[in-house]
């Protein structure tokens, strides 16, 4: 088993809470590995730290063996992790293909030459464009290249920011809740994408979702947090049965 | 370029078979998207045709060649601040600041290295360009209104500075020598020229900036500094990158206004107004979109000659006018006028096509 993100007894504080406590996962590479918890247990705040959206107190996070929690955010892409948003957080005005540009953005080259459109950058920008339109056509975005985001349906923006990611030629994609607000259509629909993203493309995703539906479904390895510390691992059937599992999303039973 | 235009001619033309041959709504717009910008290139260079021959047309006195210089000036100082306020989203009220740091850069050297116009607007712009990054870096973490206030801070400290600071000669001001381009003297028409070849480099600069990866870069960091920075945007460089960019362009504009006057004094170049009328020509043109610096240049340097032709005792009327004219924008057309007259254009078009059917 090779790791390819890592964080060791990571603890976050805010004040007197403590978000996170202590706590450790595993993402095997070429996996998808997914992260679960009663609301409040501290979810959001670990998948922001593993993208470096925020500083840990105590513990480390490693990419590939490679210790990461003092990297600026913008370098995570450099190093081949993109993440998405829970609240889509796309560029409203701009298309459907400006928006999966700015993806790549780290493949632009020389900002300077690429400004002045210098021949280098103009070969560069045609074969990142082409790309951009090859992503879309693949996330059935195909028909909205040239149409603003903030025109479109909500399950077709989610799939805009899954192709941002994507164009960022990423070998780890972060996905924080893809399917929140999302009918059973569109729900359907993405756990499709995540599932190809992942077997086609061979990148690893880490995924923090509420749809038990689709997190059971989709992935190979599942951690659950409770209250900011670790509560549970293993298979989606392992975790299914797991009775701790069980009593925090249900609460304890009187008897 | 010629292939950039000749890209979006090819897209136009396959567009409009796309239609032809029943195409759904997105390729339509696609198709209007590029007939838009074959436009705003026509537009384009009907404009630079009619400043070109303008001058030597039958009729045109020589104070209205005058006029037409200040007139790019604006325009140009405009565009800088479009590539900050329109492009990265950070609102400047400080401009007049790099428009004397442009002025007074190539006065400097103008008078104790005896440089021509053209390297007067290199080193111009090189130092505005330097004053925009380490101001971009002072600032790095003011956004909104704060960065107008500090911006307009920053106008403050360089009238205070060009006012106190023996070298720049204070309200006494540094004489000019007469126009040189490449060894050759060159009068009003020729400076008029002149003006109008920068505004044409500094405008093709921009429209390939905008279009560019690094023009995507500004406008996502505009629309949400998070998910540009989880695109792999850095934050720190690209803002300081704008800055510098816009104060250098607007820097020229500071070159051309010196050897305009063939003077510079704290008394023209530490005046406040400077940034507000830049901002407002840019607000009010359009601050994202190609042409608005041109429209609202036009009509903030403008104003003040063209009142003057029906009103004998105009006192502060200009001002009120301009003031109107930006609450009267903000509220009708809030992406400047520009964008509001292709809505309204659209809008009566739907309308009228409506009608007929």
């Amino acid at each position: 088993m090779t790791s390819h993100l890592r964080c060791d007894e990571v603890t976050v504080r805010f004040g007197g809470v403590v978000a996170c406590n202590k706590i450790s996962l595993d993402v095997e590479e070429g996996k998808v590995i997914g992260l679960i918890g009663p609301n409040g247990a501290g979810k959001t705040t670990l998948f922001n730290v593993l993208s470096r959206f925020q500083d840990c107190d105590d513990g480390h996070v490693y990419y590939r063996d490679q210790q990461i929690d003092a990297k600026n955010t913008h370098d995570m892409i450099d190093l081949g992790m993109a993440r998405t948003f829970q609240n889509i957080n796309l560029f409203a005005e701009q298309t459907t293909l400006e928006n999966i540009l700015i993806g790549a953005h780290h493949l632009i080259g020389n900002p300077f030459s690429n400004m002045l459109w210098l021949p280098s950058a103009r070969r560069n920008e045609r074969e990142l464009t082409d790309r951009a339109v090859e992503i879309a056509e693949m996330l059935n975005l195909g028909d909205e290249l040239d149409n603003p985001v903030k025109n479109l349906p909500y399950g077709h923006q989610k799939r805009v920011e899954m192709a941002r990611a994507l164009a960022a030629k990423p070998e780890m994609i972060l996905l924080d809740e893809p399917v929140a607000g999302c009918n059973d259509e569109e729900t359907a629909e993405l756990k499709e994408i995540v599932k190809r993203i992942n077997t086609e493309l061979g990148i690893t995703i880490f995924l923090v979702e509420h749809d038990m539906a689709m997190v059971m479904t989709v992935c190979d390895y599942i951690y659950v947090i409770n209250f900011g510390a670790n509560l549970a691992q293993g298979t989606p059937s392992e975790i299914q049965s797991n009775r701790d599992v069980i009593k925090a999303y249900l609460g304890e039973d009187d008897e | 370029m010629g292939c950039l235009v000749f890209k979006s001619g090819e897209r136009f033309k396959r567009c409009w078979q796309t239609i032809l041959a029943g195409a759904p709504m997105a390729d339509i717009n696609a198709a209007i998207k590029a007939k838009m910008v074959q436009r705003k290139w026509a537009a384009m260079g009907v404009l630079f045709l009619v400043a070109l021959i303008f001058p030597i047309a039958p009729g045109v006195e020589s104070w209205m060649a005058s006029e037409a210089t200040l007139i790019i000036m604006y325009i140009m100082a405009a565009q800088g601040v479009s590539i900050l306020t329109g492009y990265t989203g950070l609102v400047t009220v400080g401009h007049g600041g790099f428009l004397a740091v442009g002025a007074y850069a190539s006065a400097l050297s103008t008078k104790y290295l005896g440089t021509d116009l053209i390297t007067g607007i290199i080193v111009g712009a090189a130092m505005s360009a330097f004053v925009g990054w380490v101001l971009g870096l002072v600032f790095l973490r003011l956004s909104g209104a704060f960065m107008a206030i500090g911006t307009l801070g920053f106008a403050f400290f360089v009238g205070t500075v060009v006012n106190n600071v023996p070298i720049f000669e204070g309200r006494e001001g540094i004489s000019l020598p007469k126009n040189h381009v490449i060894g050759f003297e060159i009068g009003d028409i020729g400076f008029y020229y002149t003006a109008l070849a920068t505004l044409g480099l500094t405008t093709l600069f921009v429209s390939l900036l905008v279009r560019s990866g690094v023009g995507r870069a500004f406008m996502a960091l505009r629309d949400s500094e998070k998910a540009a920075e989880a695109s792999g945007v850095n934050r720190v460089f690209y803002r300081t990158l704008a800055f510098s960019l816009s104060a250098a362009v607007t820097g020229v504009a500071g070159v051309l206004f010196a050897h305009y006057v063939n003077y510079v004094s704290s008394e023209v170049f530490a005046d406040i107004w400077y940034s507000v009328d830049f901002l407002v020509a840019t607000v009010v043109g359009g601050s994202a979109v190609l042409l608005g610096p041109f429209v609202g240049g036009l009509f903030v340097a403008f104003l003040p000659t063209f009142i003057e032709l029906f009103v004998d005792q105009p006192g502060d009327l200009a001002f009120i006018i301009k003031g109107g004219a930006l609450i009267f924008v903000l509220i009708a057309a809030p992406a400047g006028v520009v964008v509001g007259l292709v809505q309204l254009f659209r809008w009566l078009r739907g309308k009228l096509g409506g009608d007929t059917q």
